[in-house]
């Protein structure tokens, strides 16, 4: 096959979705990219200011609390979004007669959109539980969740799980279910308990289903933005904004496009970064069969 | 047939000259537009008289032949630059826009409307706002005052006259009339927008007696050489806000459900006072089914003389401008005419001066030769107030675009729920202004 049909071929089955791909996410990169470095005010950019956003984005003290706010996000949704999935994916996997129906009922919370649930919650921290907190004397609600900054990372961790562990999960029983039984009957006819199966047997073996849950909770934790405006808006005091909700509020709210813009490239190399860094461990215990 | 394409291109000719008579005339008569322009507006001019703009805007639409006015709902929890900048960027700007403190933000993309028909029909204070290095890029809506809403039936049963509170110390004694009558004395919003804007224009508009005065206040700000916390002025406000404070029997909520609870505290009859504005009034009527709301300003020191204790802060709570970069002619005409028909037709003028029950929207009529007067009782107290010079400035006009967003959200609402000192508070607000463009002075936003 010569080199001009073997493109022509290419380009007949991938053309289109190459062509999407480059419009909708490398052009505007670029695009992005180039206008961190420019006075761009989300109208017109008149100058090159070189670095200049750079460093003002680093000097501004919010941005630092936010990565630290949103670093913190992270690494509890992704450990505790994970840990739910997985034991909701062990239980509708097991022989429960209404697994089907468990099935259902955990992943529909996935099908509503972030930020109708965030307003659904809204009401239920500040309407519902409140309401319910005085007329039973609990404590612990009496106070909408979402005035204190701390239980409102709580409440966006809650909301988060509640979310996204549908989802994870049916990454995990892909997993649980690609696993050959003659494995396990093995491990069984062995003697092994089923908590040595689940720790010696089955994780090793669907550990690519891990690679890809984290790797998903890891980049939806840093991009969160749907349920962070609609639960918390950033409140109280804007101590609960996200990366996503600092940066577009930076931009468009105060009209500084130039670090909006810079904040966004930081935040990709972040991620970038992380996510990297994720599957290159994740990858290594992953088992060849 | 090389004859009848002559012909028919002579048809098209005159068609379309006949069309661009139609345009030349200021407002357009029925039948004679070759095809209609459709001009969008983004948002209803506010939430709370929706249903009632959206119905005029429908009947506006079948009063003509020419334009189709619609409106763009927009995202009610971003702010006007949130939602008007993507839409300039992807090539799509509404006709129509409206808003307040975003108009320097704006003023080189709309057009300039001074020798329109209708910014002849406002008086020059109430376009002050609107203008822009001499070019009048907004048309004023209406005129909204805030201050203390009061409920006539508690405060009556309560034995409370408020036309006698001049000063902090009467205030507090009003309160505790309220609270010694079996009701709750007050519901303070927490709010950010109502703590950003109008709360913090309580302290900028009572800085000085003259509006240089009130504007030098700014500028030290943004100059950063203002030290508010010695500030009379500001520690005033401060001990009036304590006051409120101290009083506030409404559950503290620091989120945006806050507005619709404070509506329903006030019209439910359980509270006497709280700090708002009248742009509350067709709700607190609608969910009480009675007119019994009134205001009052809200005295910030126990000098009755003292200035601003007896006045209310009385603006233009919005300016409509047309753009003039993605929009056709055609378009600009049909929201020129839409805003005439709206202010100036006997029609338009009973849905933007009527009561609510009968689907106007009970605004305080600023062109004149206006017809219909709103007949509630809060209205009618604003037009006393306004008749005798006792109004203060919405400084919060010149706010820079961001601005009532860091205070409200992080320094008001801190002070608020007693997380920071009047000390930090003074600092807080030093700080977001320090560096900001003095629109004011002619700067570019």
């Amino acid at each position: 096959m010569t080199r001009a049909r073997s493109i022509k071929k290419f380009m007949k089955f991938a053309g289109v979705p190459l062509a999407i791909f480059i419009i909708v996410l490398v052009v505007p990169f670029v695009n992005g990219f180039y206008y961190s470095f420019t006075d761009w005010d989300g109208f017109k950019a008149t100058k090159l200011v070189g670095f200049a956003n750079y460093t003002e984005s680093f000097e501004d003290p919010r941005f630092w609390s936010t990565l630290k706010f949103t670093a913190l996000f992270v690494v509890v949704s992704l450990i505790l979004v994970n840990a739910v999935a997985f034991g909701l994916a062990l239980i509708v996997t097991s022989k429960l007669k209404s697994k089907n129906f468990l099935r259902t009922f955990f992943f529909v919370p996935n099908l509503i959109g972030g930020v109708i649930l965030g307003v659904i919650w809204q009401f239920i921290f500040n309407s519902a539980l409140v309401a319910l907190a005085e007329k039973y004397d609990w404590e612990m609600f009496k106070e909408s969740w979402l005035q204190d900054t701390n239980k409102a990372f709580w409440a966006l961790i809650i909301v988060t799980i509640w979310q996204s562990s549908g989802y994870m999960m049916i990454v995990y029983i892909t997993g649980l279910i690609s696993i050959e039984n003659d494995v396990i009957e093995a491990s069984q006819i062995d003697g092994a308990s089923p908590v040595r199966t689940l720790f010696s047997i089955k994780i090793p073996l669907m550990a690519q289903a891990f690679t890809i849950a984290l790797f998903l909770t890891l980049r939806s934790g840093f991009m969160a933005y749907d349920v962070n405006v609609a639960l918390t808006g950033g409140g109280p005091f804007r101590t609960t904004e996200l990366i996503s909700l600092h940066i577009f509020e930076d931009a468009f709210a105060e009209g500084d496009f130039g670090t909006g813009q810079a904040k966004a490239v930081i935040m990709f190399l972040v991620v970038a970064l992380a996510a990297l860094v994720q599957v290159t461990i994740s990858k290594r215990y992953e088992v060849q069969r | 047939m090389k004859k009848s394409m002559k012909l028919g291109a002579i048809a098209l000719a005159s068609t379309l000259s006949l069309s661009l008579i139609a345009i030349a005339t200021p407002s357009a008569s029925a039948n004679t537009c070759p095809r209609k322009a459709t001009v969008t507006m983004l948002g209803t001019i506010k939430i709370e008289i929706q249903d009632q703009f959206l119905a005029t805007v429908a009947e506006y639409n079948k009063s003509q032949n020419c334009y189709t006015v619609k409106s763009i709902p927009g995202d009610r929890k971003l702010t006007f630059l949130q939602n008007v900048t993507p839409m300039y960027a992807a090539k799509n700007a509404p006709t129509i826009m409206y808003t307040l403190q975003e108009i320097p933000d704006m003023a080189d993309k709309v057009m300039d409307l001074k020798t329109t028909r209708i910014a002849r029909l406002v008086s020059k204070s109430l376009l002050a706002s609107g203008n822009v290095n001499g070019r009048q890029v907004g048309v004023p809506s209406t005129a909204e005052a805030f201050g203390l809403l009061y409920n006539k039936k508690v405060l009556d049963k309560a034995g409370v006259d408020p036309s006698k509170i001049a000063t902090r110390a009467d205030l507090e004694a009003a309160f505790k009339k309220v609270e010694a009558s079996g009701k709750k004395p007050l519901h303070f919003s927490a709010i950010w927008w109502s703590l950003g804007a109008h709360f913090t224009n309580i302290f900028h508009t009572n800085v000085g007696k003259t509006k240089e005065a009130r504007l030098k206040g700014l500028d030290d700000l943004v100059d950063g050489k203002a030290n508010i916390a010695n500030n009379g002025t500001f520690k005033n406000w401060v001990a009036t806000m304590d006051l409120l404070k101290k009083y506030n029997a409404g559950k503290v909520n620091l989120t945006d459900t806050e507005y619709d609870a404070s509506i329903a505290n006030l019209a439910g009859g359980d509270f006497g006072f709280m700090f708002q504005g009248n742009w509350t009034e067709p709700n607190l009527i609608t969910a009480s089914k009675g007119d019994d709301f009134g205001i009052m300003p809200l005295p910030i020191s126990n000098n009755a003389k003292d200035y601003g204790n007896d006045s209310i802060p009385v603006g233009v709570p919005g300016y409509f401008m047309i753009d003039e970069q993605q929009s056709t002619t055609w378009q600009r005409k049909g929201a020129i005419d839409f805003l005439t028909w709206l202010y100036t037709s006997p029609a338009g003028q009973k849905r933007v001066a009527g009561p609510v029950e009968e689907g106007g929207m009970s605004f305080i009529p600023v062109y004149k030769g206006f017809k219909v007067e709103p007949k509630t009782y809060m209205a009618k107290e604003i037009s006393k107030y306004a008749s005798a010079g006792k109004t203060l400035d919405w400084m919060n006009s010149y706010y820079p675009a961001g601005l009532q967003e860091e205070v409200g959200k992080v320094s008001m609402q801190q002070y608020f729920t007693d997380k920071i000192s009047a000390a930090d508070l003074a600092k807080a607000i030093e700080n977001a202004w320090k560096g900001k463009p003095k629109t004011w002075r002619g700067e570019a936003a």
